[in-house]
């Protein structure tokens, strides 16, 4: 289980993130819902070791995250999916693959290499070819292929609808709801778009100007009007 | 049409140093985005450290090795102790301060070795080969010259394409972010290009010094053309640093043999001109935008 205990970040003056606490067990998916400018990115990287928290901090299975550099924290078991379907567009989708976990076995790698091709035959198919010549669900299959290869206990997803049709949205998020509970890793789903998210998620919670509004079941909140209309515009 | 072909046969051992020294640039720039002027200054240095060991020991092959060490060592440093603090402020003020370590490491050397020209030991024969009953431009010293510029370039190419070490250099320059998120360590990579580069550059300087000799100075014009390779070839290619740099050898081969060899630094400045004029990004190039 990912806990984060009163985690406070700053952006020079700018209050990013206030006292947030939150609990994501594994085997499901929790959504972080909210406005931009509501902190969920910035509380995506403060958790993948990318920016340092003012107070508080995280913890995976009871080992802290916080502190720690990126390049660390991924080997604790924290593999995040940055915004913007995040690949070297410059490496083929084998090498992209190749990229993730390098500290691992190489055995366990081509394991872990084979699976994602289970999951996402699309990009065996693709292997030899340029990241950037794969179409935009195909990125992101390949981005979130990339976090897998690192065998994380907790996967950070940053907002994988953003630009991609409905559909291949959808089939995205049910993968990934079949990936936490199958391989029962904990998944950290933050979204603008609401419905979607509250749509696979076993809980959620809205983020405002940096604070936590609510949390509860998804379906409580989606089923939330007044909060729908103050944070979610739904 | 003979005497062509002599001048340019006469370019390929130039334009193989030419070639090594494209080729450190170019790993700087590949992993640091920062065109290292003090490349010259760093491969000047070590070639002074390799003249006194070939002093001491009298073996050309152990100031080779003494070069190859004291480059990996010194690019380090530079990177360290230079590029890393200002690195954070922009690129223009990295780019700038190499050039302040060039100025330092030549004034160094200078305290240190004088600033005479120094005579390097030739270790091959130098002259002519004479073969089918005719002589040929080219000395054994030239085709080991070409070797060593042969091995490195396959050898690079083999680290970047085919080892781990060389995808976590590929990633971290293309983008460091998602380099560190797949666990690569970001820092010491870019350390260890720097060292390489530091190396290619100490053999060049090693190779290069036989044929002229050593000052502090001496090998300011080889970072013109070199630069010239580097840009013009695209930056970020080893294949293109390579090509280029041989190409630039033998123009300047032809250009010395018909003219005089004080044109051609101005040739290489045309033709450095005419490209950023037409295929800004450089031959091997993508078509990315970049400021140097």
């Amino acid at each position: 289980m990912l806990s984060i205990t009163d985690l406070s970040v700053h952006y020079g003056p700018v209050q990013a993130l206030s006292h947030v606490s939150l609990d994501v067990p594994r085997g499901e998916v929790t959504a972080v819902i909210g406005a931009n400018g509501a902190g969920k990115s910035t509380l995506m990287r403060t958790l993948a070791g990318l920016v340092r928290p003012e107070s508080g901090s995280a913890s995976l299975d009871g080992k802290v995250l916080t502190g720690h550099r990126a390049e660390d924290v991924v080997r604790m078991g924290v593999a995040l999916v940055p915004e913007g379907r995040s690949t070297v567009p410059e490496l083929t989708v084998d090498e992209n693959l190749r990229l993730g976990g390098l500290w691992r076995s190489k055995a366990d790698r081509a394991a872990t290499h084979a699976e994602v091709f289970d999951m996402f035959p699309v990009l065996g198919d693709r292997r030899k070819l340029r990241a950037d010549t794969l179409s935009g669900g195909e990125r992101q299959q390949l981005a979130i292929g990339r976090a897998l290869m690192c065998d994380p206990q907790c996967l950070l997803l940053d907002e994988p609808s953003l630009g991609l049709a409905p559909l291949i949205v959808t089939q995205i998020l049910e993968l990934v709801k079949r990936l936490a509970s199958e391989v029962n890793i904990a998944v950290l789903l933050v979204e603008q778009n609401a419905v979607t998210a509250l749509r696979v998620a076993h809980t959620a919670v809205v983020l405002n100007l940096g604070q936590v509004v609510m949390s509860g079941t998804a379906s409580d909140i989606a089923s939330h009007e007044e909060l729908r209309h103050a944070y979610l515009g739904c | 049409m003979t005497q062509f072909l002599d001048y340019v046969l006469g370019g390929i051992g130039s334009g193989a140093i030419i070639a090594l020294m494209a080729l450190a640039l170019v790993l700087t720039w590949r992993a640091t985005r920062v065109v290292n002027f003090a490349q010259v200054g760093q491969a000047m240095f070590t070639t002074f450290i390799a003249l006194s060991i070939q002093t001491l020991t009298g073996s050309w092959f152990i100031a080779l090795i003494g070069a190859i060490v004291a480059g990996a060592i010194l690019g380090v440093i530079v990177q360290y102790l230079v590029l890393r603090p200002v690195k954070r402020m922009d690129t223009s003020g990295a780019i700038i301060a190499t050039f302040g370590v060039l100025i330092a490491l030549q004034a160094a050397a200078g305290m240190i070795w004088g600033g005479d020209s120094q005579a390097y030991p030739q270790p091959f024969s130098n002259t002519a080969i004479s073969l089918f009953g005719r002589e040929w431009p080219l000395s054994v010293y030239d085709l080991v010259v070409i070797g060593f510029a042969g091995v490195l370039v396959v050898g690079l190419t083999l680290l970047f394409t085919r080892t781990s070490l060389g995808l976590s250099m590929r990633a971290t320059a293309f983008n460091p972010e998602v380099a560190r998120l797949s666990g690569v360590r970001v820092g010491r990579t870019l350390t260890i290009g720097w060292a390489l580069a530091g190396v290619v550059g100490a053999v060049a300087g090693v190779l290069v010094a036989p044929t002229s000799a050593i000052s502090p100075n001496s090998f300011d014009i080889l970072l013109v053309f070199a630069f010239t390779a580097a840009v013009i070839g695209g930056l970020d290619s080893l294949i293109g640093a390579v090509a280029l740099g041989i190409g630039t050898g033998l123009i300047l081969s032809v250009v010395s043999g018909y003219s005089d060899s004080s044109n051609a630094p101005v040739v290489a400045l045309v033709l450095l001109a005419l490209n950023l004029a037409i295929k800004p990004e450089g031959i091997f190039g993508h078509n990315s935008a970049r400021s140097v």
